[in-house]
């Protein structure tokens, strides 16, 4: 027999995922309905029956680290049948929320990605390293921001040059890739540990093959969207997070693409519209302002399923990359130079936030979530 | 009175098509009963017909037409008898032409063909007749003094509620109270469940203001410092002594022999007059119940609001959860009142006790609660529970560990309020362990929602003991009744004053007393209040009743009552013993004293006396003996095979309506059993078995309520009794060559009517397969 367990309640906790989204988790009775309704839970040690008690129980131990709550998708069948109102998916979503906060680093910047009151800084934290940088260097006689660029064609290069760009993006690229690193390696122990406890993995340790293995089998499960699928509630959200997803993974690509056509081959854009990449980039672009707009509705659509800050700063800052950039576009091919320009700028100071600010956004999920359907992928959970 | 006859036979819904009436009026016309027909007695020109002819002095009717239970209002005919002939439900509702066929005209009396059915109603219309010519009309008993004063024991929230209810319904009230002090439990609240829309969150205690009340009343004389050390007579005329608490008097009420004084070394009962001398010397300094206090008050009826105690385990009786071992594991009752001192500390240190966990059921593998819990527990351990959030908001935590969490009605919005609070934690489980862990306490549960062993931290441990009823201790009433000063405990209500019946609350087994508040069951100080009304009303009843020598629940408005022939009475005190309401008291001879408004008129003592001295106007060993022999026994002689005839003894409360209930759905079952209705079970005499086997029938059965644990008896033991009386007369029947098998006992309960002909048709085949009466014929 196991060591019992030592309850160690932590009221805060439950008055801070209150605050996030799961204010009506206390009303839960632990009928499991929620456990019975949800489409994708597994059968041995389902979610969110236990999870409703053990956030309610204040467990912030057995909650943070738990893989379960980021195998729900968040299609709220639990609370619409919950029978107590107490709307388990709220209760999870705001779990994700907190987990992805606690796995975050620097703390201080993760409370203020979530802060709306700290929006402004953020959002001034890219103009002012942009002007800075691109100024600095001007002292330096390295002219890579142009506040009057010239010549017939239009080219942002000539304004921001691509230089000053990737002097900062690749950074910021690395700066998250690292923030994510030290998360992520926290969180696969915390899982692990967390499956050992509640016999939920058949495995002792975490083989790195085998792992990988796994993540090959579940990502199709990710892009065709298999488990959202399964969801009865909320289904249509499937189609808007699949025209997200997709143009990310779309605008990912072109980048990658024009990254490697610039500085392997030397050819700088604007590229031609009956390029192929372009097209991907446009469809890409488009599908990602429809998504955008599409979970603004579903969220409408839905006044009792909580929306909470970090829900529409992530919709926002997806319409906001979106807009900006096929506007950048637009406004150029229009040839209205000044404002094209002022555009590209804007849609730089977003792209800076999604990659800086993601492994404190919910967006941290692409991570955190696909991490967690592997492992349960990989121990077998059932 | 002169009785004159007369019989209406109604040949409306279906009896006259089934039934050869001219053959049926031949039967009452040879006893020289004049009859009348009509399609529909209960219309108001069938109901003229009798009329008038009681206007010209017709007093004793038979109207054979529905069942007594239905259209009781129509056929009630003031100052004459009334027998109600089922011929409806009973006759020809339940056994159809279509399975009973008539004769033929070939098959008329050519000595093997019967008509069945026709018999049966034959035969009824014959016990009813005969029964007519036995009864009389009853004369209410009247009290020689009566007094309409009602005594409230208790002055907590239940007794100063009950005579504030009293006092507004008009009746003088003396409210008695052993402490200095009203408000009892009540009084030492912090503070209180909810009682009013939206029921979520806690109150202050609402007992001052209703001592308030009390004091204010002019209707209820207040007596604090006091105790009933005697309570002698009848509802409608008590004596009652009252007492300082701790006193020796006189006239504090003497106790019956335990039973092993009242036999020899050998365990054979000692004779009457040792019996007598050993009560005498075992009650020494007390006089008999049948001296009477003069100086005694007078009062009409009791409403008994003793109250409960907090329990109080044995030494180690809850060890494993520390409890009187470890000094910071206390009781719900200890929690309350620390928190009402105004201070929630350890008691060990005195250190602030921010982590409380209450425990609610003992565990050892047993789901139940602690004993004398419910639900009202469960509502205080929500309660405590919020105290500690109250005295430590931020950082108090309180845990439940339940097997049961009742919160009923509303006060389901209770539970949802506590529930919301983020310190409160509640979880089903057991807890197995409390142990010492440094300074503070560590608790050990099982089973839980968490899903396995868990412990927890704590200050402080609260036990869920419950409310055990003040009358687990003593009588309290202290009932100058030669069956006790108590209430008679049928063991299965642990030691609750209320006799639980199932639709009776209220009513104790002694009638005019009656019990409310947590004395009755474990209660919220709502649920007394409601009680106390409910209890309060239920003395008013019982008064006016007695005022006009009318039964109170359940023959409310009955108004004969049990006449004894003394001159024969052989003062064998069953009686005395059987009365289920402790109706009679013995003097030194062990003749019965009768008290009549004690008397629920249930029929028991008339059942229990051998000698059939016991009788009531309308309902003796007579008028049933002269039905079960009014009915026509065939024999050989009269056909080739003749039909079985089988008694059945039925008891009224349940069993006959079920029966009719069966006819009413047309249920069919055989048509060779007489029914005849008894008041209860306990009622039936066992002559009425031997007459009917002595005059050839060939079985008897008895149809009455569950008895046990769920027992249904209206009158708590009668269908029990009735089964002990017919395993003895076994012995008998066996003595004169009859099978035990022609006596059977059946339990039903009312909504069992579908199971009735199966019942019925069963015992009848076993009796076809034992065979006829030997002593048919003779």
């Amino acid at each position: 027999m196991a060591e019992p367990y030592m309850i160690d309640s932590d009221i805060n906790f439950i008055k801070e995922i209150g605050i996030l989204g799961a204010e009506d988790l206390k009303k839960c009775y632990q009928c499991a309905t929620c456990s019975v309704a949800c489409p994708i839970s597994p059968d041995s040690h389902p979610f969110p029956r236990k999870e409703m008690i053990a956030a309610s129980w204040g467990l912030k131990d057995r909650l943070v680290g738990n893989a379960d709550i980021w195998l729900c998708h968040n299609c709220g069948d639990c609370s619409t049948h919950c029978p107590r109102e107490a709307k388990p998916a709220d209760v999870l979503a705001a779990l994700r929320s907190y987990a992805i906060t606690d796995y975050a680093v620097p703390k201080k910047l993760a409370k203020m990605v979530n802060d709306p009151k700290k929006l402004p800084v953020l959002l001034g934290i890219p103009v002012v390293l942009f002007l800075a940088l691109g100024l600095i260097l001007k002292m330096f006689g390295i002219h890579w921001l142009n506040f009057s660029p010239g010549g017939d064609e239009i080219a942002h290069a000539k304004f921001f040059s691509t230089w000053l760009v990737d002097l900062i993006f690749i950074p910021a690229f690395i700066f998250a890739v690292a923030v994510f690193f030290i998360g992520v390696k926290r969180f696969l122990s915390d899982i692990h540990q967390n499956a050992l406890m509640e016999g939920k993995t058949d495995k002792e340790k975490i083989d790195p093959v085998g792992f990988v293995q796994a993540l090959g089998r579940v990502i199709p499960t990710i892009l065709k969207h298999r488990k959202f699928s399964e969801c009865t509630e909320n289904r249509e959200r499937s189609t808007a997070h699949m025209m997200v997803l997709y143009g990310f993974i779309g605008l990912f690509v072109v980048t990658n693409i024009f990254f490697v056509t610039l500085y392997v081959f030397q050819i700088h854009g604007p590229y031609s519209q009956l390029n192929p990449v372009k097209w991907l980039a446009n469809v890409a672009g488009v599908a990602l302002v429809i998504g955008g707009l599409l979970m603004v509705k579903s969220r409408f659509d839905k006044p009792d399923q909580s929306t909470t800050y970090k829900d529409w700063s992530l919709i926002g800052l997806v319409l906001a990359l979106g807009l900006t950039g096929m506007l950048t576009e637009m406004t150029r091919l229009a040839g209205a130079a000044g404002l094209t320009y002022f555009i590209y700028f804007i849609h730089l100071v977003f792209v800076f936030c999604l990659f800086v600010y993601v492994p404190y956004s919910k967006l941290a999920h692409l991570v955190y979530r696909t991490l967690a359907m592997t492992y349960a992928e990989y121990s077998n959970r059932k | 009175m002169d009785k004159k006859y007369g019989a209406y036979i109604c040949t409306g819904c279906g009896i006259g098509d089934a039934l050869d009436i001219d053959a049926l009026k031949d039967v009452a016309e040879e006893e020289a009963w004049p009859v009348k027909t009509h399609p529909f007695f209960c219309s108001n020109e069938g109901v003229d017909i009798i009329k008038r002819d009681i206007e010209k002095g017709i007093n004793t009717v038979i109207i054979g037409a529905c069942s007594r239970r239905v259209n009781f209002d129509v056929f009630r005919f003031d100052g004459c008898l009334v027998d109600r002939l089922n011929l409806r439900e009973q006759v020809v509702w339940s056994h159809p032409r279509s399975q009973f066929p008539p004769l033929t005209e070939d098959q008329k009396d050519d000595g093997v063909n019967f008509d069945r059915l026709q018999m049966l109603a034959e035969d009824y219309l014959r016990m009813s007749m005969a029964k007519m010519e036995k009864v009389k009309v009853p004369e209410p008993y009247k009290l020689d003094e009566f007094t309409s004063k009602i005594l409230v024991i208790g002055g907590g929230v239940t007794g100063m509620s009950a005579a504030l209810d009293a006092a507004k319904a008009g009746y003088e009230v003396t409210l008695v109270e052993k402490e200095a002090a009203l408000g009892g439990y009540a009084k030492t609240l912090r503070k209180q469940l909810p009682m009013k829309i939206p029921y979520d969150s806690l109150i202050p205690p609402i007992v001052d203001d209703l001592i308030k009340k009390v004091k204010a009343d002019s209707k209820i004389t207040l007596k604090t410092k006091t105790e009933v050390a005697r309570l002698a007579g009848q509802p409608g005329d008590f004596t009652v002594t009252f007492k300082t608490p701790g006193e020796k008097i006189e006239f504090d009420v003497p106790y019956p022999l335990p039973e092993e004084m009242k036999v020899d070394e050998n365990g054979k009962e000692l004779d009457q007059e040792v019996l007598v001398e050993k009560y005498k010397e075992y009650n020494k300094g007390r006089v008999d119940i049948l001296t009477f206090d003069p100086k005694g008050e007078k009062f009409g009826a009791v409403v008994l609001a003793a109250g409960w105690r907090p329990y109080k385990p044995a030494a180690g009786e809850f060890a494993h959860l520390g409890y009187g071992e470890i000094a910071d594991v206390v009781s719900n009752h200890q929690f309350e009142q620390m928190a009402a001192s105004g201070k929630l500390t350890r008691p060990s240190d005195g250190k602030e006790a921010k982590s409380v966990v209450f425990v609610q059921s003992p565990g050892l593998g047993n789901d139940q609660d602690f004993e004398y819990g419910g639900s009202v527990l469960s509502m205080v351990a929500l309660k405590h529970a919020k105290y500690v959030r109250e005295y430590f908001p931020e950082d108090g935590k309180s845990y439940i560990f339940y097997q049961h969490m009742r919160t009923p009605g509303l006060l389901e919005n209770f539970y949802k309020t506590i529930q919301q609070d983020p310190g409160i934690f509640m979880t089903k489980g057991e807890v197995i362990k409390v142990a010492q862990n440094g300074d503070g306490l560590v608790i050990e549960a099982d089973n839980t929602l968490l899903g396995e062993k868990i412990q927890v931290k704590a200050d402080l441990v609260v036990l869920a003991m419950g409310m055990v009823p003040k009358t687990v201790d003593e009588p309290i009433v202290n009932m100058a009744y030669r069956q006790g000063p108590s209430f008679r405990d049928i063991d299965l209500f642990n030691g609750y004053v209320d006799s639980n019946f199932i639709c009776f609350p209220y009513e104790t087994q002694r009638t005019g007393i009656y019990a409310a508040g947590p004395i009755r069951r474990t209660m919220t100080i709502e649920e007394s209040l409601e009680d106390a009304t409910g209890a309060a009303l239920k003395a008013i009843q019982s008064l006016e009743c007695s005022e006009k020598g009318k039964a109170v629940h359940p023959r409310s408005g009955d108004v004969t009552f049990p006449d004894f022939f003394f001159q024969r009475c052989t003062q064998c005190k069953r009686c005395t013993q059987e009365c289920p309401f402790g109706a009679l008291d013995d003097d030194e001879k062990g003749t019965p004293k009768p008290n009549p408004t004690r008397c629920r008129r249930c029929g028991t003592c008339m059942g229990a006396c051998p000698e059939r001295i016991i009788a009531f106007a309308d309902y003796s060993p007579d008028s049933v003996g002269s039905m079960v022999k009014s009915v026509k026994v065939p024999s050989s002689d009269d056909y080739e095979e003749p039909p079985m005839r089988i008694l059945g003894l039925v008891c009224e409360n349940d069993a006959y309506p079920a029966l009719d209930i069966a006819g009413l759905n047309r249920l069919s079952y055989s048509a060779d059993v007489r029914f005849i209705p008894v008041r209860c079970l306990g009622s039936m005499n066992v002559i009425w078995i031997k007459d009917a086997l002595s005059q050839g029938m060939d079985g008897v059965f008895l149809l009455g309520c569950k008895h046990g644990d769920d027992y249904q008896c209206h009158f708590m033991k009668g269908s029990e009794l009735a089964e002990i009386r017919v395993k003895k007369i076994g012995d008998a029947l066996t003595s004169l060559a009859l099978e035990e098998e022609r006596v059977a006992m059946f339990q039903v309960a009312i909504d069992e009517y579908d199971k009735l002909p199966g019942i019925i048709n069963k015992f009848v085949e076993e009796i076809e397969a034992i065979g006829p009466n030997p002593f048919k014929g003779f």
